[in-house]
């Protein structure tokens, strides 16, 4: 026997009576989030034992999905109210607690039929963070680029990092990180001149013009002094302070390295593991570092939010020795006649790269 | 591995759920077309809303059923827009007190609008297969989704005396079948 299913589709109608309508990005982004819900309620009426593993799977699924896949756009739709989180993708969950403590900017420009709002945006002391929605009225195809990065008044250099991720053809979103150096106020102006946007896999510039400029004071941290350092194997680092802020903890950081090592190796490269003595495991996103020459340097590092039963931080410094050869390292310099000249790379006793774990640092959080 | 226009039918019978976002993002203009059309003299969002989300919900869930390439799926889910559509405006229109202007739609309503409201659904689609081929089709056009004697003889490339006929004979078989049903029994 046929049910009313099998039966339609021996119905051969003519599709072509039936005329479409309009319909909005946030339209689908909506019917798609309520269809979702009723998936899952009808997933969660199975069988008692399935019903545990289907709603532990459901419920660990849709909060990493529904960012990912039920996007909505510019700052006044909900679904994907943050982007912080969208772009981190749930991996890290250093972005987890970002958007509560970031300013709803929404600041929107509109040039050559492409609108840019800047919707969140953070200054946690040591780094600026910001989300951005582009939205077009043509398609603009694959990945963009926008290679104009935010400056801020007053510093005297900066690190960062840009990323933004297609939703469709016309929606994207973005993230921008920059750690300014030198700064010396505890708010941060910001200028962000958009000339153009790349599309990558075209190399078609998109031109425009977007302007935005804002001021962010910083949130409220704790700053705890701790100057504890660890020497091994030639090279030490300092622990010099950690910023602990609603959302996250920056980690302050300096290397140094002796003579022989400097003999040695190229570079030699820390990164920071971090755990607290309750069990968790931090994970973080450094950003970037400025200092003397690749063995004497400051770094800093933001870490996700510090869980408040904590009272010890663990920190535990890898280090890696690294020769530089032509596979990892080079460079040109433009002479100036225009001529290209090589920069050599100075000749060094080591061989490939080392590795080595350092001692912990235990750091006794004040509270 | 993302759904497209090759593989979606596949994936969406596998229920992969990012088979129904390309079928939302896909169709929902037609679909939409198709309850506004119906729904909209109703005058209620919500309704058109609901509806809407019943449809793909049953494309979801009865997806195993359909057999074809894109070009069917695209007529089977006009189809069961259609029908969706116009049985939430039965519904609707039974519920709602009409106001004045919309009195003599309501006598619109046929005996067999009224069965079809009355009779509980499974059992009316038992008795449905029942019938032949053609007067299935007859029957289906006309009950499920609202089609009037003319539009159903121009489709089946048939006189409207011919159609009036088989719905004719088509309910007789039917009452007839239905009274020698016990209460409570079915015929598979």
């Amino acid at each position: 026997m046929k049910d009313i299913y099998e039966l339609l589709n021996d119905v051969n109608l003519d599709d072509n009576e039936f005329e479409e309508m309009a319909v909005t990005e946030f339209e689908k982004a909506k019917v798609k989030s309520r269809l979702k819900q009723s998936i899952t309620k009808k997933k969660k009426r199975m069988g008692w034992k399935m019903n545990v593993a289907a709603a532990a799977v459901v419920v660990g699924l849709s909060t990493a999905t529904v960012g990912l896949t039920f996007p909505a756009y510019a700052g006044n739709i909900p679904i994907i109210g943050d982007i912080f989180r969208f772009l981190d993708n749930e991996k890290t969950g250093l972005y987890d607690n970002y958007k509560e403590y970031s300013t709803e900017m929404n600041l929107t420009q509109e040039s050559n039929g492409i609108e840019i709002t800047i919707n969140d945006a953070v200054f946690d002391g040591e780094t600026v963070a910001l989300t951005y929605s582009i939205e077009s009225d043509r398609d603009l195809g694959g990945d963009l680029t926008s290679f104009n990065t935010p400056s801020i008044k007053g510093a005297t250099g900066a690190a960062g990092s840009s990323y933004i991720s297609k939703i469709d053809d016309h929606h994207y979103v973005g993230l921008d990180k920059i750690t300014p150096f030198g700064l010396t106020s505890d708010s941060a102006d910001i200028k962000w001149k958009i000339g153009s946007i790349l599309q990558t896999s075209t190399g078609e510039k998109i031109k425009g013009n977007w302007k935005f400029a804002f001021s962010l004071p910083a949130t409220d941290s704790q700053i705890q002094l701790t100057n504890q350092s660890v020497e091994q194997n030639g090279v030490t680092v300092n622990i010099k302070k950690v910023a602990f802020t609603p959302m996250s903890f920056i980690v302050h950081y300096n290397q140094q390295a002796t003579q022989q090592v400097r003999e040695k190796w190229h570079e030699a490269y820390i990164e920071l593991e971090i755990k607290d003595d309750i069990g968790n495991v931090y994970s973080g996103e450094g950003n970037g570092g400025s200092g003397t020459d690749a063995y004497t340097v400051n770094w800093s590092k933001t870490f996700e939010k510090l869980d408040p039963n904590a009272t010890k931080l663990i920190v535990t410094p890898h280090v890696t020795f690294r020769i530089h050869d032509a596979s990892n390292s080079g460079g040109v310099e433009i002479t100036s006649d225009g001529k290209e000249k090589e920069i050599p790379i100075p000749v060094k006793t080591g061989v490939g790269q080392e590795k080595f774990v350092m001692d912990d640092i235990v750091i006794e959080l004040e509270k | 591995m993302k759904s497209n226009e090759e593989n979606f039918i596949k994936r969406l019978q596998r229920q992969k759920e990012d088979a129904l976002e390309f079928v939302v993002d896909t169709y929902l203009p037609i679909i939409k077309g198709i309850t506004y059309k119906v729904l909209i003299p109703l005058k209620d969002q919500g309704i058109v809303d609901e509806c809407i989300n019943d449809i793909f919900l049953s494309i979801w869930n009865n997806s195993k059923k359909f057999k074809g390439d894109s070009t069917d799926f695209r007529k089977w889910i006009c189809t069961i827009a259609k029908f969706k559509a116009i049985d939430y405006h039965r519904k609707a229109s039974k519920e709602v007190e009409f106001p004045s202007d919309y009195m003599d739609r309501n006598t619109d309503v046929s005996a067999e609008d009224e069965l079809i409201l009355l009779e509980d659904r499974t059992e009316l689609i038992k008795l449905i297969n029942q019938l032949e081929p053609i007067e299935r089709d007859i029957f289906i056009m006309k009950f499920f989704l609202g089609y009037k004697t003319e539009q159903i003889s121009k489709k089946l490339g048939l006189t409207n005396t011919s159609v009036d006929n088989r719905v004719y004979r088509g309910k007789k078989k039917l009452y007839q079948k239905v009274t020698t049903l016990e209460l409570g029994e079915s015929r598979a």
